[in-house]
């Protein structure tokens, strides 16, 4: 029984080996020396799943119709969206796997993406890395930005690609608020004139966590001395005028500073339900939409911060052991293409900022992205970027978010 | 006693269904802020999105329903002897028995998942609908056998004895004496099943690898998100048949009903 067995696995395995050899799309060095139509035919006829925070519709519904209608009708790939509540989700399901010991048979093949997660991916060897020069639309990445070439300050060397930008933004309601604070100085004393009207969630919450980095870069007088790597003296010394800054805020927090919203919608609905008066949020976009969506009344309004405020990238990162690489390639190269890139700029689809540069691009997709009008509650992309701080290194981000813990959340 | 039932069903009736009216109207808004008593535009936009294929919420729980109701069976499959087991003998190592089928009630399941994870994969189950029904197992069955050895604590094997000694098949033994002194524990233990698996949302995302899209991962995705509106129509239909399965099992549930009477004499 046990031969007759082992004789129907070999005979098995003898006619899958030649065809598994010839067409293996989890092989990614072999990719990364083929040429891109080759790539194309390879994952012709394919699927792959995509692992993405699920909780908007409308960028599921650019996701699954317009994107994989898209990669459907020119390579006949098949998109599979796998909406995620949280992007660690899917770091866990490979990591799990390559502790288990899945090489090449993993069931991520792409992940929506940034900062401590790709940190993660990147260091535990979990990224599929080197493949970036083969993507035809990577000539319209600007590599040589290093807001693009960093992942809050963890260089991408190849292992990943970008998709949208983002900046930091506030918003208040104008219906209830006349001026709001314009930087963090003022904040700092809006919120003790307005006891309970602001509050933020609490770190390592994404949102919150910048909102306490804003705070940092104010008690250091400027981000300047905090690039490059991590400084334990600088950090100390920095670190506590932040506390200082923000046990003193306290008190006249939402709820006297007793809790704080354990997440970023958790204080949107407080914004919402005139409990607190400010919002902000890492997209700036999401204002509108949250406002097209009847999250947010209709008076919200976006502003930046003239002492500036902290910009990101994100971007699409392919497992190592995914075996669909070579559709996840086609899937990227479509991404950052300038109509896909255009489309989800518009703002009554996302109104994300393109990851591109818009002036590489044809002058079709240039004259359409020309046409753009920013939703009017939106603070526009370009006035963010007249005052952008550069993220800090992950080491300095666990370091704060640890202080705040001990510091100021007890 | 018949207005002191009355009142109690009008709490319960007030406790179970008013949180579920803010969900309903939720569905059908578009912004509802505060102090607004209810929203001032009305919308379909949620039940559109949930109905569209993107959000793939019907086939999701065609395949919800299709994992509940095979984890179900097969917890009533390996429930019912080890209840009767449970109930019905002494044996050595028995205290133990019982804490090992109680550990999974004790022990969160955030702590194990991803021991589990790496079993199944190894297993070659992971990614699969029949990895995550068997997964459902371990969080479905303390429910089940546990009611059932309260069922079996209380049943006297002496019927089944004496329909034996007229001549019953053990077949027929059981058929005809043994499942109808037990059906109310196996009502009662198999809607505790069908509800755990229902809810099960960690599990499933790590031993279904995302590819098992059950309806708590895309109701998570939308209530995380703070978008009520979506999470209250996806909710709405969430809801539906653990309602529809209570409604069907009640009377099964009343403090007559034995299942109930036995419980927890193990």
């Amino acid at each position: 029984m046990k031969q007759s067995l082992k004789m129907a696995l070999m005979a098995t395995s003898l006619v899958l080996a030649p065809v598994s050899g010839f067409a293996d799309t989890a092989d990614g060095e072999a990719l990364n020396a083929m040429s891109w139509d080759e790539i194309v035919e390879l994952a012709r006829g394919g699927e792959v799943n995509w692992f993405l925070w699920g909780g908007s519709d409308n960028i599921n519904q650019y996701v699954t119709e317009y994107i994989g209608g898209r990669l459907m009708d020119e390579y006949g790939v098949t998109l599979n969206r796998v909406g995620l509540s949280d992007t660690v989700e899917a770091v866990n399901i490979v990591l799990g796997e390559k502790e288990s010991g899945v090489m090449d048979a993993g069931s991520v093949d792409m992940i929506w993406i940034n900062g401590e997660n790709f940190r993660t991916m990147k260091q535990g060897g979990l990224a599929y890395c080197g493949y970036t020069d083969v993507l035809p639309n990577n000539a319209f990445v600007d590599w040589d930005n290093p807001a693009i070439a960093n992942d809050f300050g963890v260089p991408v060397e190849g292992c990943e690609v970008p998709w949208s930008k983002a900046q930091f933004a506030f918003a208040y309601d104008t219906a209830r608020t006349e001026v709001p604070p314009k930087s963090i100085g003022e904040l700092i004393t809006w919120v003790e004139e307005n006891p309970g009207r602001f509050t933020y969630p609490a770190p390592p919450d994404f949102n919150g966590s910048v909102f306490v980095r804003h705070v940092f870069y104010h008690a250091a007088g400027g981000v300047d001395s905090l690039l490059g790597d991590f400084d334990q003296a600088k950090y100390d010394e920095v670190a506590a005028k932040t506390w200082d800054i923000l046990n003193a805020m306290e008190p006249h927090l939402w709820r006297e500073g007793q809790t704080y919203p354990a997440s970023i919608s958790a204080m949107e609905q407080l914004f919402a339900n005139s409990e607190v008066d400010l919002t902000f949020n890492y997209e700036p976009a999401g204002v509108g939409l949250n406002i097209e969506n009847g999250v947010f009344p209709p008076t919200t309004q976006g502003y930046g911060l003239t002492d500036g405020t902290i910009g990101n990238t994100n971007y699409t990162i392919i497992p190592f052991n995914s075996p669909n690489k070579a559709a996840a390639l086609v899937l990227q190269n479509l991404l950052l293409s300038g109509e896909a890139q255009y489309e989800k700029a518009r703002p009554a689809v996302w109104g994300a900022a393109p990851a591109i540069e818009v002036a590489r691009t044809s002058d079709a997709v240039q004259a359409d992205f020309a046409t753009i009008v920013a939703h009017p509650n939106v603070v526009p992309a370009a006035e963010l970027a007249k005052a952008a701080l550069p993220e800090l290194q992950a080491s300095w981000i666990s370091a704060i978010e640890k202080g705040w813990l001990e510091n100021v959340g007890q | 006693m018949r207005s002191f039932r009355v009142l109690t069903g009008a709490v319960l009736i007030t406790w179970l269904v008013l949180p579920l009216i803010p969900l309903a109207i939720w569905s059908f808004a578009r912004g509802w802020f505060y102090p607004d008593l209810l929203p001032k535009t009305w919308t379909l936009r949620a039940w559109d999105y949930a109905m569209s294929d993107t959000a793939g919420v019907l086939d999701s729980l065609w395949l919800t329903i299709w994992i509940s109701v095979a984890a179900t069976v097969l917890s009533i499959l390996v429930g019912v002897p080890a209840g009767r087991a449970l109930g019905m003998y002494k044996f050595r190592g028995k205290e133990i028995v019982e804490l090992m089928i109680l550990a999974p009630t004790i022990v969160p399941g955030i702590a194990v998942v991803l021991g589990i994870h790496s079993v199944f994969i190894s297993l070659g189950l992971n990614n699969t609908v029949s990895g995550v029904i068997l997964v459902h197992l371990i969080p479905t069955l303390p429910y089940m056998v546990l009611v059932m050895s309260g069922i079996f604590a209380n049943y006297d094997p002496a019927y089944e004895a004496q329909a034996r000694s007229l001549g019953a098949s053990p077949l027929k033994t059981f058929w005809y004496v043994t499942l109808p002194a037990i059906r109310p524990g196996i009502i009662v233990g198999g809607l505790f099943a069908f509800l755990v698996s229902w809810s099960q949302y960690i599990l499933t995302l790590l031993i279904g690898g995302g590819r098992v899209e059950t309806l708590p991962l895309l109701l998570f995705n939308f209530a995380t998100a703070g978008r009520n509106d979506i999470t209250g129509a996806i909710g709405m239909i969430y809801i539906l048949p653990g309602i529809l399965i209570l409604l069907l099992t009640a009377k099964h549930l009343s403090g007559r009903s034995g299942a109930v009477g036995g419980f927890g004499q193990i």
